[in-house]
């Protein structure tokens, strides 16, 4: 008896205070009470809490790393065109791709001269040829690409000291970022000098190194003057070239300038701005290669895989607790409570796994990106993109668990 | 607005299953229950004692008669109305039915998040309170899995009292008890509810603990029977 000699007062102190008076609390708390009993609900089992962080994480890594090498290829695909850094480009209405371009008739950089916007304009060579590795003598195919070297429509990251000695006869710059199959050409010519090499059936000599970077075409790039391409491409025709550079006078409306090109030239040409060739060739390799399928695939997979995972866990917690969320139902929480408690646990989960996904996938991309010679790079808006959909795959898999609270009924607690 | 009486029941009439399966659970219930009285209601299993209860917690959808439970009128009342209802009784499980993954002072806590505007402090507090007034005081931060069975069940009591509920609606609150914690679990729900003014409905077959109640109500084949013994121990 003596435990409950307090009682009496309390509860006469409780009887006059207005039971629904809003005071404090906040408006928050009909979305901070269920999230914060999600959270204890979650933080109750550790074992089922890590599970469910590794499904996140492990949907999580896999979707950044498909996105990464995603759009690294693409990237990749479409270094050649994007670093040439032209305002303008013509190329045959029939070319695909640039590594395999159809030719036009090389007047046609003439033709584009007489614009009074043109300040320049370069023909583009553009072959196939082998490389002989000068270390190990195995050869490799590589993309030549030949240019007037003098002109500076191009500009290419190491072009401007070597464009001198590009002028002499078979002379070729090496993009320094292809593939380590080609040989370290940085290494010999710190140690040499300039050296020479097999190019097709010609011996070239590799006086620098320039940056590209290798793509889907090619696995590495042979930077020349128009007349050094020739000597290696010997069946091509002087009067045809694969695509044409130009540059604006400063002070030029690009699209306008585009216009009066497209309507000046003959139909033989394509007149494209430099982020429009950037973006026809991606879409060369997003719709006529299975690549982009591929990668959409693999990440659609990884969602679903953790969707999963999420799933489960959110519903076993719903039916180890059925009798729990029944009497809950019971004393008088609604359902939207309940509701909010399982979509919490869920958003929980969601930011859990995210965090340690992002940084795995980002320590990832620097060690995959270093081994395959890929441009993966992390950045904000991939991240808060498969933030969204990470979080849109835990809420799903929350509102699927949800259904499971119709079985707490609170009429069977009795 | 002053009420009466807590609860009303006349003509109250329920069955589960439809057409040639359907089964009358309970007919022509007549009952009610004063301000501040402890109702036992005791019959064999089967005699429809628990589905009253239900009916009476807004725990199923009436179906004939009439029930005021609280001035509220149960024939035909909404979900929402029930649910709304359903915060104002205080309920006492057959099992304690505490979640596991929260202290005894967070699940007394819990049954005041129903309440808007109160402060968490002020909820940790009051349940804190409620604790000590069922002889829990120093086990606030305990799980239920520390506790043991009597204790657990104290801690649903406290629950179901720290709401100030209008009744307390108890359904064989001591049968998972051994003798000695179901008197104490009975006679402490009695005091508080005393000390509180808050009538008590429970169902139970517990001979044990009959000295608790104001009336005595028995159940048979789903109707009242007429000999209720009006007068118990300690009653007034």
């Amino acid at each position: 008896m003596n435990v409950i000699g307090a009682a009496p007062e309390q509860a006469a102190g409780r009887v006059s205070a207005p039971p629904a008076a809003p005071r404090g609390g906040g408006g928050l708390d009909p979305l901070r009470l269920p999230m914060r009993l999600a959270w204890r609900q979650l933080r109750a089992d550790r074992a089922r809490l890590l599970s469910a962080i590794a499904g996140v994480l492990f949907a999580c890594v896999l979707v950044f790393m498909q996105l990464g090498f995603r759009s690294a290829l693409f990237d990749s695909a479409t270094k050649l065109l994007g670093s040439m850094q032209a305002d303008i480009f013509l190329i045959h209405p029939m070319t695909l791709v640039s590594f395999k371009p159809e030719t036009m008739p090389r007047s046609r950089v003439s033709q584009a001269l007489a614009l009074p916007e043109v300040q320049a304009a370069v023909p583009i060579y553009l072959a196939q040829s082998t490389w002989r590795n000068p270390e190990t003598g195995r050869r490799r195919a590589i993309q030549l690409v030949g240019f007037d070297t003098e002109v500076g429509v191009m500009d290419f990251p190491g072009l401007a000291p070597l464009v001198e000695a590009l002028k002499r006869p078979d002379t070729v710059a090496f993009d320094r970022r292809s593939r380590p199959e080609f040989g370290d050409a940085a290494k010999l010519l710190a140690a040499r000098g300039p050296f020479d090499v097999q190019v097709g059936s010609s011996r070239m000599q590799v006086v620098g190194l320039i940056e590209i970077g290798p793509s889907f075409g090619a696995d590495g790039n042979l930077v020349m003057s128009e007349l050094n391409f020739r000597r290696i491409a010997k069946e091509r025709r002087r009067e045809t070239v694969d695509l044409v550079a130009i540059k604006l006078r400063p002070g030029t409306d690009r699209s306008v300038a585009v216009a009066r090109l497209t309507a000046l030239l003959p139909p033989d040409v394509r007149v494209l701005a430099g982020p429009e060739l950037v973006a026809h060739e991606r879409r060369y390799w997003e719709e006529a290669t299975p690549i982009g399928f591929i990668f959409a695939f693999g990440s659609l997979m990884g969602l679903v895989v953790g969707m999963v995972i999420v799933y489960q866990i959110l519903f076993s917690d719903i039916a180890t607790h059925l009798k729990e969320y029944a009497t809950l139902k019971a004393i008088g929480f609604g359902n939207g409570y309940l509701r909010r408690v399982v979509l919490s646990a869920a958003l929980i989960l969601a930011v859990l796994g995210f965090v340690p996904g992002l940084l795995l996938s980002t320590f990832l991309y620097d060690v995959v990106g270093k081994g395959t010679f890929l441009p993966l790079m992390m950045d904000a808006g991939r991240a808060g993109g498969v933030f969204l959909l990470i979080f849109s795959m835990c809420g799903v898999a929350g509102l699927l668990a949800m259904r499971k609270l119709a079985d707490a009924n609170p009429a069977d607690m009795f | 607005m002053p009420l009466d009486r807590p609860l009303e029941i006349r003509g109250l009439g329920y069955a589960y299953g439809e057409g040639a399966l359907r089964k009358t659970v309970l007919r022509d219930i007549d009952l009610s229950v004063e301000p501040g009285e402890i109702v036992l209601l005791t019959g064999p299993s089967g005699s429809g004692k628990t589905t009253l209860l239900t009916l009476i917690g807004a725990l199923r959808a009436m179906q004939e008669g009439s029930c005021r439970v609280l001035g509220q009128e149960l024939m035909g009342a909404p979900e929402a109305a029930r649910v709304a209802l359903r915060r104002r009784i205080g309920f006492i499980f057959q099992q304690h039915n505490l979640l596991g993954f929260l202290t005894a002072q967070q699940n007394v806590a819990m049954a005041l998040e129903l309440q808007p505007g109160l402060r968490e402090a002020e909820r940790l507090s009051r349940a804190t309170a409620m604790l000590g007034a069922v002889g829990l005081g120093d086990r606030g931060p305990s799980r239920p899995s520390e506790l043991s069975g009597g204790q657990r069940q104290r801690v649903a009591v406290a629950r179901a009292l720290v709401g100030d509920p209008g009744l307390v609606l108890a359904d064989e609150p001591t049968a998972a008890l051994d003798r000695q914690s179901g008197g104490e679990v009975a006679r402490l729900l009695r005091d508080l509810a005393r000390s509180q003014g808050v009538p008590i409905l429970m169902v139970t077959h517990d001979p044990r603990i009959l000295d608790i109640a104001d009336r005595i109500i028995a159940m048979e084949d789903g109707r009242i029977l007429p000999t209720t013994r009006a007068e118990a121990a300690g009653g007034g």
